[in-house]
């Protein structure tokens, strides 16, 4: 049913709010402003819902990737500002080694913003369950953690007591070590205010690296807390250089949380959970949520215009393609949305959109790989972080993998996901980190081009690595090109992180940024969400 | 999805049709035994649910409404996953409704499970006298495409009942789930951060 010109005209033609895109922060930012009784129409020029955070069948995936990355030449026509498309993604390179999955398209889930899990303690399940959406999805559990090398060794995570005494590659005195690392965390944080710091204001400030020092840490146990429990981006050993040092507050506070997240819910038998068919169900329960509060929901609706006043400069409203003009207070887009730089304020201009982009500083690299076998036989579900210098010696950022089975529809029965990212500073430096990472986990189905050079490569891992069938790799922009001005909002892009929090932060600052006076999602009144003929719980 | 445990089974309905041809009408009638003559366009309930006893069991209905989605043809595919069942409305005096509902089980055909219960309900039999498709052309589509069909009135209830008591004897008991199954987060205070693997 994809006759866009069939559809009737959207009624009514005013609205308080209009939102292009259906992301999750677009999708949240609907659900919340629809929850206050604004009148919401919410677009998407896509067939389906998740714009950038969407989870897509494998052609699909690689066709928007590819829409994603160039700018859409605009026709010059000075009247009507056209909505144009930022191009986000860059350096796509899809490699397709097997027939097999391409075949089975329609079968897979593919997260564009992989890999992303949930921890079980953080905000974002936090509002799931406060907004009632946690009815409409399912979730599985990650079942294990490991830290990798250049060779594809994967070592086991101890992340909880349990772990540490089952865990047989640890010395008596690392688990020692670690017991009462994490005992001083929960004490921490479990102490009432008032009572004696455990850890000195001093010690909170500095470094979480030296301060893991102190209590003589090996480098292997340093490293498994700060890359894959901590899940820091940059070397922390090398804090002279290190972009993004973490304190001991911010390094306790994500041990804490990491902590707290295993156990909260009885079925999840570690800290991360993951939704069934993929990330692209959190904005479609977000849309739900807002369409059941009177929001209106369009796919498929491509925006022809931006309406302007009479000055050129104050937005009125979009035109869509099929000739329907419709005005809002308020228009939120999606960041891979941009708007003609004649339009933004005179301060915005330097950096014209026209000409080139920005000095983009940071990026991030991101990776799918499809094989037939688990790159941890034990384990369907699992994440296998790479910290820096574990892959080559100038390896400066983690590389994080999650691969997903089809026990949670990531693919078919019997094909592995694997999702991969790192920062970096360059396409370079970024597909360098996904190779590094992809040849220590897989090995390649036929030699390729040369008969020699392969085959000795090959012969010592290939008996227990997962062969690689497909894989697709792209660089996406991190930084932010436009800023909100006048009535017309930006949501964040995905961010590099495996968790939604920095995202969910940013989104609701702007929300209260368009509607101050209005509250952030409160608390969904069951008995006004669902009619039950009994009070029994859904299991 | 349909989950059996001890003689209880849980299963997704979903409902789908045009605007005005009385999905929610039909829902209410079924779950609250009432009828409301200018029933408002679907707001604000996404949820019911209702319990049938069918030959020594109990079958839990989890009905979701499409919220208003379907008007520019943008039901999310979280709507049909997992649905064990799915009635597909139509108004029985107006021919654009049953030809929309035709291309409902169009969808559902590519969309949902091969062992979905599909119902077609010709709405608004009480207004014989508007009608238009008949039931005969309505019974003849539904045998072709694999749908059982019956003509309900939301208004008088005729047939209401019965054919959420049907779609129940027809729900496959030992469910050969083609999707997995997780779980679902159900709130509760966190237990701050004992480890429940350590028990």
């Amino acid at each position: 049913m994809d006759e866009t010109a069939s559809y009737p005209p959207i009624e009514p033609s005013n609205f308080d709010l209009i939102v292009i895109g259906t992301g999750l922060p677009e999708s949240i930012l609907a659900s919340a402003a629809s929850a206050t009784g604004k009148t919401v129409l919410h677009l998407d020029p896509n067939p389906f819902y998740g714009t950038l955070y969407s989870s897509l069948p494998l052609t699909e995936l690689t066709s928007f990737l590819q829409s994603q990355s160039q700018p859409l030449t605009p026709e010059n026509d000075e009247s009507t500002p056209q909505l144009l498309t930022l191009p986000l993604y860059s350096s796509i390179e899809i490699n397709s080694l097997s027939s097999e999955p391409i075949e089975n398209s329609r079968k897979f889930n593919l997260d564009l913003s992989g890999p992303r899990v949930l921890l079980c303690s953080d905000s974002m399940i936090d509002l799931i369950l406060k907004t009632g959406i946690n009815q409409y999805m399912e979730f599985k559990s990650v079942d294990a953690s490991f830290v990798g090398d250049a060779e594809g060794n994967l070592g086991s995570v101890p992340d909880s007591r349990s772990a540490i005494f089952k865990d047989r590659s640890l010395s008596f005195t690392e688990k020692n070590q670690l017991m009462k690392l994490f005992k001083l965390v929960q004490g921490h944080i479990g102490k009432e205010s008032g009572e004696d710091d455990l850890i000195s204001e001093e010690d909170l400030e500095s470094p979480f690296v030296e301060f893991l020092d102190k209590f003589g840490l090996s480098q292997k146990l340093k490293s498994i807390i700060l890359y894959a429990i901590v899940m820091a981006d940059h070397d922390q050993d090398n804090l002279e250089n290190c972009k993004d040092v973490i304190n001991t507050k911010s390094g306790i506070d994500r041990l804490a949380l990491y902590h707290s997240s295993i156990g909260r819910f009885p079925n999840a038998n570690g800290p991360m959970i993951y939704p069934i068919y993929g990330q692209g169900e959190l904005p479609q329960a977000f849309c739900r949520r807002a369409a059941v509060k009177g929001c209106i929901y369009v796919l498929r609706m491509p925006i022809a215009a931006l309406l302007m006043d009479k000055d050129g400069l104050t937005y009125k409203g979009v035109k869509l393609v099929s000739g329907q003009e419709l005005f809002s207070n308020q228009l939120i887009l999606a960041p891979c949305f941009m708007i003609p730089s004649r339009l933004t304020p005179a301060a915005q201009v330097a950096n014209s959109y026209d000409v080139g982009r920005r000095d983009a500083k940071e990026m991030v690299a991101r990776g799918i790989c499809i094989a037939k076998s688990s790159v941890k036989p034990e384990a369907a579900n699992c994440l296998v972080f790479f910290p820096p210098k574990s892959l080559y010696p100038e390896q400066e950022t983690t590389v994080r993998v999650l691969q997903l089975s089809s026990n949670v529809a990531a693919g078919p029965s019997g094909m592995f996901v694997t999702y991969l990212s790192a920062m970096c500073k360059n396409a370079v430096e970024g597909k360098k980190l996904l190779d590094a990472a992809i040849s220590a986990l897989f090995s390649l189905p036929i030699c390729g081009n040369s008969e020699n050079n392969g085959i000795d490569k090959l012969s010592e891992h290939t008996d227990s690595k997962p062969i690689l069938l497909w894989s697709a790799l792209y660089i996406q922009e991190l930084t932010m090109f436009q800023d909100s001005f006048n009535s017309i909002s930006f949501t964040p892009l995905p961010d590099e992180h495996l968790h939604y929090n920095n995202i969910l932060d940013a989104t609701e600052k702007l929300y209260q940024k368009i509607y101050p006076n209005e509250e952030f999602l409160t608390q969904t009144n069951l008995s006004d969400e669902s009619v039950d003929d009994d009070s029994s719980e859904l299991d | 999805m349909a989950n059996m445990s001890h003689n209880n089974l849980n299963a997704k309905l979903v409902l789908l049709g045009d605007m005005g041809a009385g999905k929610s009408s039909l829902v209410i009638r079924f779950v609250k035994g009432q009828f409301l003559e200018f029933q408002e366009s679907t707001i604000g309930a996404a949820f019911f649910s209702q319990t049938l006893a069918v030959n020594n069991a109990t079958v839990k209905f989890e009905i979701w409404d499409t919220a208003g989605q379907e008007r520019y043809h943008s039901l999310a595919p979280m709507y049909y996953r997992g649905a064990a069942a799915a009635i597909i409305v139509f108004d029985i005096t107006s021919t654009d409704s049953f030809e929309r509902a035709k291309k409902w089980v169009q969808e559902l055909q590519k969309q949902g499970n091969p062992n979905m219960v599909m119902a077609l309900a010709g709405n608004k039999a009480d207004l014989e006298d508007k009608r238009k498709v008949t039931a005969e052309e309505a019974r003849i589509y539904a045998e072709e495409n694999g749908l059982f069909f019956m003509e309900t009135s939301a208004k008088t209830a005729v047939n209401v009942n019965d054919m959420f008591y049907e779609i129940a004897k027809r729900l496959p008991r030992a469910q050969t789930s083609q999707n997995p199954a997780g779980m679902v987060l159900v709130d509760r205070p966190a237990e701050g951060s004992r480890s429940s693997c350590c028990a």
